[in-house]
C-alpha cells in the first residue's frame, strides 16, 4: 500500500475540489456527492479498462483543454466592465453540473495513473483504495462545503480557475501527468524559433563586432529560466486576469435607496461580496505555485548514480569492463565522465532486459543535458521530466538520449573516445544554443 | 400605547463591591423621549452604556429594538452598536485631528461605507455648514457637541443615547442643541434617552425617571 502514499497530494486536492463545488455552484449535496463521487470512481478505476499512456495522454488533453478555455474566459473578462459577471452567466449552465462532473472524472482518471507504474499494469487493489478513498472525500467535501467560512464564496471563473489549479496540482504530483513541464518546454521551443527565424530572415544584425553584444542579451532567451519564467507567466495569467476582473466588476446601483444609512449598508455589502470572490483566485495562485514546486522538485525518487571517471587508451578507445565495479549488467544505468580539453563528456550504460547495452550521452538532442534518471521501468529526463521507456532507450529521437556507437569486446563494451567527445559536443551546442552555459 | 423599543426585566450590573444598578424594569416607547436624572453615582450612565450595548448586565434581560441583547455575541453586539444606537456623551470624544467632516465620516466608516456628501448633509442640518473642515479643537463647546449629533444620527439609529449632552454647555447653546435634538426626532422618528442633571433639560423630555443608588425611585411626566 506503499502506492497509496503517492496519492496523498492528489486525494487531498480532490477533497478540495469537493469543497470549493460545493460552496461555488448551487447543485444540492446529495446531488454532487453523488454525481462527483461516480465519476471520480469511474476515473481511478479507467486504467483497468484503458491502456495507461493513452489515458495520460487524454487526461493531459483534456486538461490542457480546460486550461486554455479559462485563458480565453479570462481575458473574457477582463475584457470592458463587467465581463466577469457577463462570462460566469454565459458559461453558467456549461461549468455548473457538467464542469464538476467533468472535473471528477479527470481527477479520478489523474489518481488512477498515478497509482499506475510507468510502463507497468495496473493494480485493481491499489485502485479500488484510491477510488473508496475519493468517493469518501467527494461525499465529505459535499456535505462539509457548508461548513467553509462565509467569506469563500467564488465568482464563476474564480471558482473555475480553482478547479483547475487542483486538477493541474493533481497532476504535478506524478512527472508523467505534469503539464508545467511540458508548458516550459514550448515556451523554451517557441522562443528558440523565434528567434531562430529573426536570424533567418535577417532581421538581426549578424556583424562581427555587433554580434558578441547581441547575443549577450540573446542569450538571456536562451537561459534555463526563460522557458520556466515563461510557463509560470503562462501559468498564473488566467488567475491574474480573473483578480482582475473582479476588481473592475461594477457594483450593483444602490442610488435608488433614499435613507442614507441604508444604502451604505448595502454598497458595503456589495464591496464585501465583490472582496470575498477575490478568495478563489487567491486560492487558485497558491495551489499553482504548490503545482509548480512539485512539478520542479518531483517527490520520486530516481536511481541516479555519481558519473565513474573513465579514460582512453592511446588508441581513443574507452574500455568498460562488464565484471567490477560498477557492474554494468545489473539492469541499472551506470554513468559514467570521460574528460578532455575541458569537455566532460557524459554518458551512460543500460544493460536491458533481453541482455543487449544501450549506449547513450546522459543528454538528448532538444534538451539542456541535465541528464537521466532511472525510475520504475522508464528513465526521466530531468529538464522536460519525460519518461522514456526502458526498452526505447538506445533508440534515436525525441527526448530519447542520443545513442552511441559501441562495440562488445571479451570483458567489456568499448567506446570510441573522439566520437564520444563529438557526439557530445555536437548535442550540447544544439541544445545550449550556441554558448549558453553548460553544466 | 406604542410599542416599546426598550424593554428592562430586572436588569443588574456590580461593580465588585459597589452594586451601580439594583433590579431594574423600565420600558420606553418607540418614539419617545425619556429623560433620566439622579444624583451623582446614582447608575445613569450605567443604565445608558446598558442600553447601547457597550456593557452587558449581570442579570436580567434587556431587549432593545427588538433585539434581546443576551443572544448577541461580541460580533454581533457591536453590529448592533452600530446599526441600532447612536451615542453622544458629555466629553465629545471627537478625533482631534480630524476635520468634522471627517469625524463623521469615520461613523459612516465603521458602520458601512463613508460617503462625504451625505456627511456634508448632515453637518449642514445640524447648522454647521460653514465649519466643514474645521478641527474639533477650532469649534466651540456647543459645535462640537452638534458635531457629536451630527454623528451620532449618520447611520439612521433607531435609538439616540445621551449621556449628559449639555452638561459642559452654557444657557444658550444648550437651548440650540435641545431645540435641534427636537427637530431632527420631528424629522426621523427616533427614541431618545437622555441623562441630565438639570431640571430644565429633563422637561424637555416627555417622562422623566428618576434613580437614586441604583433603583428607580419615581417617574414623572413633563407637563409640555
Ligand atoms: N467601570 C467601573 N468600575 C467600578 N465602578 C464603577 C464603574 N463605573 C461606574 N462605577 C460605579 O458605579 C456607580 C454608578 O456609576 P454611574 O457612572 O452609573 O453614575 P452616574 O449616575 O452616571 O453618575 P454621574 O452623574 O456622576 O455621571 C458609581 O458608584 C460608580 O463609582
Ligand atoms: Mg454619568
Amino acid at each position: 500500500m506503499i502506492a497509496i502514499l503517492k496519492v496523498i497530494t492528489p486525494l487531498l486536492c480532490w477533497g478540495g475540489m469537493m469543497l470549493s463545488l460545493a460552496r461555488g455552484i448551487g447543485s444540492g449535496p446529495t446531488l454532487l456527492a453523488g454525481g462527483c463521487g461516480a465519476l471520480f470512481l469511474t476515473g481511478s478505476l479507467l486504467p483497468l479498462l484503458v491502456p495507461s499512456p493513452l489515458l495520460v495522454v487524454a487526461f493531459k488533453g483534456v486538461t490542457a483543454a480546460a486550461f486554455a478555455i479559462l485563458w480565453l474566459a479570462s481575458i473574457g473578462g477582463i475584457h470592458g466592465a463587467g465581463g466577469e459577471a457577463r462570462v460566469g452567466h454565459a458559461a453558467g449552465p456549461l461549468a455548473g453540473r457538467g464542469g464538476a462532473f467533468l472535473a471528477s472524472l479527470l481527477a479520478g482518471a489523474g489518481v488512477g495513473c498515478i497509482l499506475v507504474p510507468a510502463g507497468g499494469v495496473a493494480q485493481p487493489m491499489a485502485l479500488m483504495a484510491a477510488a473508496v478513498a475519493g468517493v469518501s472525500l467527494a461525499v465529505a467535501g459535499a456535505f462539509a462545503g457548508r461548513f467553509l467560512p462565509r467569506w469563500f464564496a467564488p465568482s464563476g471563473t474564480g471558482l473555475w480557475a480553482l478547479i483547475l489549479a487542483l486538477l493541474l496540482c493533481i497532476a504535478s504530483s506524478s512527472p508523467r501527468l505534469d503539464l508545467f513541464s511540458p508548458l516550459t518546454m514550448r515556451v523554451m521551443k517557441f522562443i528558440h524559433d523565434f528567434v531562430h527565424q529573426f536570424f533567418e530572415s535577417m532581421l538581426l544584425p549578424d556583424h562581427p563586432f555587433i554580434r558578441p553584444r547581441v547575443w549577450e542579451y540573446i542569450g538571456i532567451l536562451f537561459s534555463s529560466g526563460v522557458g520556466f519564467w515563461g510557463g509560470v507567466v503562462l501559468f498564473f495569467a488566467p488567475v491574474g486576469f480573473i483578480a482582475t476582473a473582479i476588481r473592475l466588476t461594477p457594483l450593483p446601483s444602490v442610488a435608488h435607496i433614499r435613507r442614507g444609512a441604508e444604502r451604505r449598508l448595502l454598497m458595503a455589502s456589495y464591496i464585501r461580496q465583490r472582496r470575498h470572490q477575490q478568495a478563489a483566485p487567491i486560492l487558485a495562485a497558491a495551489v499553482l505555485s504548490l503545482a509548480i514546486y512539485q512539478s520542479r522538485f518531483p517527490s520520486v525518487d530516481y536511481w541516479d548514480p555519481a558519473p565513474v571517471k573513465v579514460t582512453a587508451d592511446a588508441a581513443g578507445k574507452i574500455l568498460i569492463p562488464e565484471k567490477g565495479e560498477p557492474e554494468i549488467g545489473d539492469g541499472r544505468m551506470h554513468k559514467f565522465v570521460y574528460s578532455h580539453g575541458g569537455t566532460e563528456a557524459r554518458f551512460f550504460v543500460l544493460a536491458k532486459e533481453d541482455g543487449e547495452y544501450a549506449v547513450t550521452l546522459d543528454a538528448c538532442s532538444i534538451c539542456k543535458p541535465e541528464g537521466y534518471g532511472q525510475g520504475e521501468s522508464a528513465l526521466i529526463c530531468y529538464y522536460c521530466k519525460t519518461l522514456i521507456p526502458l526498452d526505447t532507450v538506445g533508440k534515436p529521437g525525441g527526448c530519447n538520449p542520443v545513442p552511441l556507437p559501441f562495440r562488445r569486446e571479451k570483458g567489456g563494451v568499448a567506446i570510441d573516445a573522439p566520437l564520444l567527445l563529438r557526439s557530445w559536443d555536437e548535442t550540447v551546442q544544439a541544445t545550449a544554443g550556441g554558448g549558453g552555459e553548460r553544466r | 400605547m406604542a410599542e416599546c423599543i426598550i424593554e428592562t426585566r430586572g436588569v443588574t450590573r456590580s461593580y465588585g463591591e459597589i452594586c451601580a444598578l439594583k433590579p431594574l424594569d423600565l420600558q420606553v416607547r418607540d418614539g419617545e423621549w425619556l429623560a433620566v436624572m439622579g444624583h451623582s453615582g446614582s447608575g445613569k450612565s450605567t443604565l445608558l452604556n446598558l442600553l447601547g450595548g457597550l456593557d452587558r448586565p449581570d442579570g436580567g434581560s434587556l431587549v432593545v429594538g427588538g433585539v434581546d441583547l443576551a443572544t448577541l455575541g461580541e460580533d454581533g453586539l457591536a453590529r448592533f452598536r452600530r446599526e441600532r444606537v447612536g451615542i453622544i456623551f458629555q466629553q465629545h470624544h471627537l478625533i482631534p485631528h480630524l476635520s468634522a467632516v471627517e469625524n463623521v465620516m469615520m461613523a459612516q466608516y465603521f458602520h458601512s461605507v463613508p460617503d462625504e456628501a451625505e456627511a456634508k448633509v448632515a453637518l449642514q442640518r445640524v447648522g454647521l455648514g460653514h465649519r466643514l473642515r474645521n478641527r474639533p479643537g477650532e469649534l466651540s463647546g456647543g459645535e462640537q457637541q452638534r458635531v457629536c449629533i451630527a454623528r451620532a444620527i449618520i447611520n439612521s439609529p433607531r435609538i439616540l443615547l445621551a449621556d449628559e449632552p449639555t452638561g459642559n454647555l452654557d444657557h444658550a447653546s444648550t437651548v440650540v442643541v435641545l431645540e435641534l435634538l427636537s427637530e431632527l426626532r420631528a424629522e426621523e422618528r427616533f427614541t431618545i434617552v437622555m441623562v441630565t442633571h438639570n431640571q430644565e433639560v429633563a422637561s424637555r423630555g416627555e417622562r422623566t425617571i428618576f434613580l437614586d443608588d441604583g433603583i428607580l425611585v419615581r417617574e414623572e411626566l413633563s407637563g409640555r
